[in-house]
C-alpha cells in the first residue's frame, strides 16, 4: 500500500476544514455580518432578544397567567424560529466537531446563569432590544440609539467583571463544588455524534422546505438562523467576550471579530438603505428607519447597563447564550429560562413603567443620517470601529486597561 | 515533572476557568507547573493564547476521559 491510500478524501479534507479545529472569530465575523445583511435584504436585520420574549409569552399563554391574547405561535415567528435554528446549528456544530457534552456546572454557576438571563430579560425590554439587536445590527443600521446602547452595555461589562473578580476571591465556593459531564465523546470514541449530526441536518432542509411554498420568508429565516448557530459556535462569537476580555486578560481576538462582523454590516445596511432595497410596501421612509428604536438616549444607556450586567454573570449574550444552549452548556439553559420568564414580564410590566416616566425627549427615534447625512453617519461609525479596534490593539500590548 | 497545583474546572463556562487560572498562577512561584482539568471546549483556544501573551508556557494539552481537557502549564 502506498501513502497516498491513507490520505484523507477531499470531503473528508472539507469536513476537517470546518469541524477539525476552530475558526478565527474574524472570519465567524465576517460570515455573520454578510448573513445578517442577508436577512435584511429579505425582510429584516439579526435580532435575538425578540425570539426569546416570543418563546416566554408562548408560554406564559398556555399556563394563562398573564393573560396575554393574540401571541404569534412560535412556529409563525421568524425570529421565534430564528433563535431556535441558532440552537440547533450550534448542536450540529457541536456534534460534528464532536465537542457536544451535557455540562452540568457546580449549582452556584446555575444560580448566577439564571440571575443574570433575568437581567437580560429586563435589559431587552427597557433598552428595546440586546447585543444582536441594538448593537450587532443597530449600530449598522446607522441607529444613534444604538450607540448610546453599547456605551451601556460596556458600562455593565466592566461593573459585572469588577463583581465576578470580587466574588471570586470572597466566596470561591460559588464557582466550585460538584460538576457532572454526560455523552462528551472522546477523540477516538463518540462517533454516533457526528451521525446524529447529519439526521439533524436532514430535519432542517425538511423543515426549511416544508416552509418553501407557504412562507419562503420562514424558509430563509430557517436556513439562515442554522447557518447562524453553526458558525457562531465554531468560531465561539461571543459579544460579551469581546467587550469584557480587554479588561480581562486584555485579549483582543473576540473584538475584532465582533468589529468586522459590524464593518460588514455597516457596508451592506447602508447600501440597503440609501438605495431603499426592499422598500416595496413599506416605503422608503420606513426601510431607512428599520431597526432605529426609540430609545435614544435613556432607554438605550439604562437598558444597554442592565444587559450588560446581565451578559457578563451568566457568561453569554443572547445569541452566545442561544449557541452554547446547543453545546450543551447547561448553566446558559438556566440563563435562556430566566431570560424567556423574565421577558414577557418586563416588557409588561417594567419597560412600561419606566417609559411613563420619561419625557419624550429622552426616548426618541434617532436616527443618525437625518443629522449629518449617509456620508457623516457612515464615517461616524467607521470611526468609531476603528478607534475601538485601535484602542483594543493597543490595550492588548500594553495592558494598560486589563485586570491580569 | 512535578505538578505544584491542580485546578479543577471541570462544568465551568467561560469566563471562570480563564479567571479562576489567573488567580491560581498569581500566587505560583516561577518555573512551578499548574494542572488544569476542563470541560469548556472555549479553554482550548483561550488558553494557549494567554499563555503566548503573557509568556507562560503551555507544556501538554490532551484530551482525557469523559470529555475532559487537560492542560499543564509552566509559570514564567
Amino acid at each position: 500500500m502506498s501513502n497516498t491510500s491513507k490520505e484523507p478524501n477531499a470531503m473528508t479534507q472539507l469536513f476537517r476544514t470546518f469541524f477539525g479545529k476552530h475558526w478565527p472569530v474574524w472570519v465567524g465575523g465576517i460570515v455573520l455580518g454578510t448573513l445578517n445583511v442577508l436577512l435584511f435584504a429579505i425582510r429584516s436585520p439579526w435580532g435575538a432578544s425578540g425570539g426569546f420574549n416570543n418563546w416566554g409569552e408562548n408560554l406564559m399563554s398556555s399556563t394563562g397567567l398573564m393573560g396575554l391574547e393574540n401571541v404569534t405561535p412560535v412556529n409563525m415567528s421568524l425570529y421565534g424560529m430564528l433563535a431556535i435554528l441558532i440552537i440547533i446549528g450550534s448542536f450540529v456544530g457541536a456534534l460534528f466537531s464532536k465537542e457536544f457534552a451535557l455540562r452540568i456546572p457546580p449549582k452556584g454557576e446555575l444560580i448566577k446563569g439564571l440571575i443574570g438571563g433575568a437581567l437580560m430579560a429586563v435589559g431587552a425590554t427597557v433598552g428595546i432590544g440586546c447585543t444582536i439587536g441594538s448593537f450587532f445590527s443597530g449600530v449598522p443600521a446607522l441607529s444613534g440609539g444604538a450607540i448610546i446602547f453599547t456605551i451601556g452595555l460596556f458600562l455593565g461589562v466592566i461593573i459585572a467583571l469588577r463583581y465576578l473578580m470580587w466574588e471570586m476571591e470572597a466566596f470561591p465556593g460559588w464557582s466550585t463544588g460538584k460538576s457532572y459531564n454526560f455523552l462528551s465523546a472522546g477523540t477516538k470514541s463518540g462517533n454516533w455524534q457526528i451521525y446524529t449530526g447529519w439526521l439533524v441536518v436532514i430535519a432542517v432542509i425538511a423543515l426549511a422546505w416544508s416552509y418553501a411554498d407557504a412562507n419562503p420568508t420562514m424558509a430563509w429565516f430557517i436556513t439562515i438562523g442554522g447557518l447562524m448557530g453553526l458558525i457562531s459556535q465554531r468560531s465561539r462569537f461571543c459579544i460579551v467576550k469581546a467587550f469584557r476580555d480587554p479588561f480581562m486578560t486584555g485579549e483582543s481576538q473576540g473584538a475584532v471579530g465582533v468589529i468586522a462582523g459590524l464593518l460588514i454590516g455597516l457596508f451592506g445596511f447602508t447600501a440597503i438603505k440609501v438605495f431603499g432595497i426592499g422598500a416595496g410596501e413599506v416605503g422608503m421612509r420606513a426601510r431607512e428607519m428599520t431597526w432605529v428604536f426609540p430609545h435614544f438616549w435613556a432607554r438605550a444607556i439604562v437598558g444597554g447597563f442592565i444587559f450588560g450586567l446581565g451578559m457578563t454573570v451568566a457568561g453569554g449574550c443572547a445569541v452566545g447564550t442561544l449557541w452554547r444552549v446547543g453545546e450543551g452548556q447547561v448553566k446558559l439553559w438556566m440563563a435562556a429560562i430566566g431570560f424567556l420568564i423574565v421577558s414577557p414580564i418586563s416588557s409588561k410590566f417594567i419597560a412600561p413603567a419606566f417609559e411613563s416616566i420619561l419625557p419624550h425627549q429622552m426616548k426618541f427615534k434617532s436616527f443618525l443620517p437625518d443629522y449629518i447625512g449617509y456620508g457623516g453617519a457612515f464615517i461616524l461609525v467607521l470611526g468609531l470601529l476603528l478607534a475601538w479596534y485601535s484602542f483594543v490593539k493597543w490595550n492588548e500590548r500594553t495592558g494598560k486597561f486589563s485586570a491580569f | 515533572m512535578e505538578i505544584t497545583e491542580t485546578l479543577d474546572c471541570k462544568g465551568l463556562s467561560c469566563p471562570m476557568p480563564m479567571m479562576k487560572l489567573s488567580k491560581a498562577m498569581k500566587k505560583l512561584k516561577s518555573g512551578d507547573i499548574l494542572e488544569m482539568l476542563g470541560t469548556d471546549p472555549g479553554t482550548k483556544a483561550d488558553l494557549p493564547a494567554w499563555c503566548e501573551k503573557t509568556g507562560n508556557e503551555l507544556l501538554e494539552q490532551e484530551e482525557i476521559e469523559g470529555g475532559v481537557t487537560r492542560m499543564v502549564i509552566k509559570k514564567k
